[in-house]
């Protein structure tokens, strides 16, 4: 016991780095603690407006977000995911609410959404460990609804008996067997129990995930098990970051959801897709077509009115992505490719505004929401109060590229849902790309793509 | 229980009257327009999106409006009137933030203030915007900054609509940008289809073809507005636009071409009709059809190399960015990664396999390898 102790407190300090606990309130502190020092801190700063600070604090928490790593990284895109859900007598417990099993499947049903959002052309599946074996709950496969309507339909299913870690390992470990190789190959375990019930060693089933190149993230609801920890370190190649107990549900959830982000390829992964070699995929871009009267559709013989014109044969499938039946012709949605452009081409920080470059600027509302700045001249003195570590002290934010300002809110939003920038896709002439031609900027798509070329 | 009663309640007070944010997007490409100008002059065109705009504030007090223009080489704010950066006195500030324009207009007796206002401020700008274009700008391009108005309009729209919503949604307001199916999802598992509360919707109106440089910023544009769950309506006046197509596709939004003369002159019944319902009342109207098949969308893609829109493309399997033809030495141009010329034919993993769970039996020493579904290259 006292081993898992110290395993625990370890743990918790790495994962504080981890990509999606970055958030995450460290055990150590309660939540209350952390608000005490908080307030203690905003006491000190504090010698008058106590607005402008708090206003200060929730820009700079904002902005902390946004600050991550915009060099563009190689992903693994093509993901090969199973999501494997305890259905055990243990996830009846009410301390995540309404259940823990409700909420998980609520939870699943908004992963598979966002992990088809993000991953568009991957392929997930779904198991379940319920007494004592792993079930199918549906089998890979690209198509989002499927997966929702299976994991609904486990609603009217009653949690059973114990979980069996090893059970669901070798299960999602066969399913993963014939994926091909330039995709990664990912089991995400959500575990209630605090206990697995297992026909043999683990330890060999560990062994073989690693030899198949299968990475396993573990999210636990109760507390850290030993065997999770070492599950997780070891076939991700001692990265520990990637089991995470969750504390409330808020924190289950952005664990959840931190999963559907494209993981970034380790060195050994980019040696593996390098052996394996990536490939060139032909793919067609069908346009969708509506007609007068139905016809049959080529993939299945059925009377459909409307459906997708294979771009090379003309040959209607119904549904998409599909493989043209007479040419063997991958035929998918450019729609669904295009959702992932935006990890190729992050859209760059944008740095924070001194009173002085806000005055040469002469700025006076954000570029992209039209919303007023504080005036320039009033911050030249020093009258305003100091704001908070990490927020623009003049409320602007400039993209370097284009020169303009932008509010914390327009920043928050570009870097987040839309991925562009509102002052350099407006303008064909950049201040910013002039001054620093060379650099190949990396997002204004054009011109990465033609350093690039 | 109690919370009954009162749900009941506040739904009964919200169908009052939910204030909507229209954005019109107009393409002010003079090549087009110049294209267009016998059958369908600029001034004509403004005439009618003025009506269109004053129809839309005068359905609900509380409506809003506001008008880009997506010219050669910028796109601009037309209403409100965007400060001019630089030569703005502060005390100029004012005025602005009310959104109204840099002088006071002289009330006109005759006209609703509002209006007046709208009216001013769109020609104004719009004299300004022509005034000031180059001829070096226009004949460095035939298209125009769609991708940078839309942009500008989801931010500006975003930043209106998510004032509210953010503080009655979950406690973390940090979640409805990393999650965006947090709230939409609930609704529309719960069978309502609630437009959610935001109504804003975006309207551009399209003259020039696309600008395939734009394929990635359009995109990124359209996913936006499909997490915000704002449609983009489009109706195109010339020259057809695969991405808009793919967006009011994507968005849910209406697109419509009236491409013909005849068309042309009946261009404010088409707005009127077509696009001034909101999507709750769209719901029970039938789209006029417009010339063309009704529901086909063209969903072609811009290669990355040439920046040609294609039909059949190569892509790459480690960054999906499409190619139109084999990537020279094999080196992705994105991403730099060596891909295998040689497996063209090689299906990606996109169609469900059916195969059996009975290897697992098999003994846990077998690897797959490299060999596991996938040739070998070369
Ligand atoms: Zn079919
Ligand atoms: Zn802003
Ligand atoms: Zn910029
Ligand atoms: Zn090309
Ligand atoms: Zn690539």
């Amino acid at each position: 016991m006292a081993d898992s102790e110290n395993e625990y407190s370890d743990d918790e300090i790495v994962t504080g780095k981890g990509r999606a606990a970055a958030s995450k309130p460290k055990r150590a502190h309660a939540r209350w603690e952390n608000l005490a020092t908080k307030t203690h801190d905003l006491g000190d700063a504090a010698d008058g407006n106590i607005e402008g600070v708090l206003g200060g604090i929730e820009e700079a928490n904002k902005r902390r977000r946004l600050l991550k790593d915009t060099t563009p990284l190689q992903r693994g895109i093509i993901r090969h995911t199973l999501l494997v859900l305890d259905l055990s007598i243990a996830m009846n417990e009410k301390d995540l609410r309404p259940t823990r099993y409700l909420l998980t499947i609520t939870n699943a049903v908004n992963f598979i959404r966002e992990y088809f959002e993000q991953n568009p052309i991957s392929q997930l599946g779904i198991l379940g460990m319920r007494e004592g074996i792993a079930t199918r709950v549906s089998d890979m496969s690209g198509n989002p609804n499927d997966h929702i309507t299976a994991v609904r339909n486990l609603r009217s299913l009653e949690p059973k008996g114990n979980p069996s870690l090893q059970n669901a390992l070798e299960m999602a470990r066969a399913a993963l067997y014939h994926t091909p190789s330039h995709g990664t190959r990912e089991v995400v375990i959500i575990l209630g129990a605090l206990l697995t019930s297992d026909p043999g060693d683990i330890h060999d089933t560990i062994k073989a995930c690693i030899k198949d190149r299968v990475r396993v993230s573990i999210i636990g609801l109760a507390a850290q098990m030993h065997i999770c920890a070492e599950i997780c370190r070891k076939t991700n190649a001692g990265d520990e970051s990637c089991y995470n107990v969750a504390v409330d549900e808020v924190h289950y959830r952005e664990l959840l959801m931190g999963i559907t982000t494209p993981p970034v390829m380790r060195a050994t992964d980019t040696e593996m897709q390098k052996r394996n070699q990536a490939a060139l995929l032909m793919m067609g871009f069908p346009s969708r077509v509506t007609e007068d009267k139905a016809t049959l559709c080529a993939c299945h013989g059925q009377l459909t009115r409307g459906g997708y014109l294979c771009s090379r044969c003309r040959a209607k499938v119904c549904n998409l992505p599909a493989t043209c039946p007479t040419r063997d012709l991958t035929l998918i949605l450019s729609t669904h490719l295009a959702r992932s452009y935006h990890h190729l081409f992050p859209l760059r920080n944008w740095v924070e505004v001194s009173w002085q470059r806000a005055r040469e600027q002469n700025s006076t509302q954000c570029f992209g929401c039209l919303a007023p700045f504080p005036p320039a001249h009033e911050g030249a003195d020093g009258s305003l109060p100091k704001r908070a570590e990490g927020a623009s002290e003049s409320s602007r934010y400039e993209c370097e590229t284009c020169q303009n300002h932008f509010c914390i809110d327009c920043d928050v939003f570009c870097h987040e849902v839309v991925h562009n920038c509102p002052g350099c896709q407006s303008s064909a002439h950049l201040p910013g790309v002039e001054v620093e031609e060379a650099n190949g900027n990396g997002h204004v798509d054009g011109e990465a793509m033609e350093t690039g070329a | 229980m109690n919370a009954v009663d009162a749900t009941s309640r506040s739904i009964e007070a919200d169908t009052g009257a939910p204030p909507s944010l229209l954005t019109v997007i107009l393409d002010t490409n003079p090549h087009a327009w110049n294209l267009l100008a016998p059958s369908l002059p600029l001034h004509k065109a403004l005439a009618s999106l003025l009506v269109f705009l004053n129809a839309h504030l005068a359905i609900n007090p509380a409506n809003q409006v506001a008008v880009l223009a997506s010219h050669v080489e910028r796109a601009e704010w037309l209403y409100p009137t965007p400060p001019s950066r630089g030569h703005q006195q502060v005390n100029g500030d004012v005025d602005m933030a009310n959104g109204g324009p840099v002088q006071q207009p002289p009330d006109e007796a005759n006209k609703y203030r509002p209006f007046a206002a709208v009216e001013r401020a769109i020609t104004s700008n719009l004299q300004n915007l022509l005034a000031t274009t180059t001829k070096a700008a226009l004949s460095s391009t035939p298209t125009t900054m769609t991708a940078g108005a839309l942009t500008l309009a989801l931010s500006h729209t975003s930043k209106l609509t998510t004032a509210g919503p953010t503080s009655t949604q979950t406690a973390q307001s940090s979640f409805n940008y990393s999650d965006p199916s947090s709230n939409t999802s609930d609704s529309r598992a719960a069978g309502s289809s609630a437009p959610g509360s935001s109504t804003s919707r975006i309207l551009i109106l399209s003259t020039s073809p696309d600008n395939s440089a734009q394929y990635i910023p359009t995109m990124n544009a359209i996913f936006a507005a499909q997490r915000l769950s704002i449609p983009i309506d489009v109706l195109t006046l010339a020259s057809s636009s695969t991405f808009l197509q793919q967006a009011a596709d994507a968005t849910g939004g209406i697109h419509l071409s009236s491409t013909t003369p005849t068309s042309h002159a009946g261009l404010l019944q088409t707005l009127m009709l077509a696009f001034l319902p909101d999507p709750t009342a769209r719901q029970s109207l039938i789209l006029p059809s417009g010339e063309g098949a009704g529901k086909s969308v063209d969903f072609r893609a811009a290669c990355f190399c040439h920046r040609r829109i294609v039909d059949v493309g190569f892509v790459c399997s480690i960054c999906l960015s499409i190619f139109c033809e084999p990537v020279p030495d094999g080196t992705c141009l994105t991403c730099g990664s060596h891909l295998a010329l040689a497996s063209y034919g090689r299906k990606p993993a996109v169609v469900p396999r059916k195969k059996k769970k009975r290897k697992r039996v098999v003994g846990e020493g077998e690897t797959p390898g490299s060999a596991g579904g996938t040739p070998a290259p070369g």
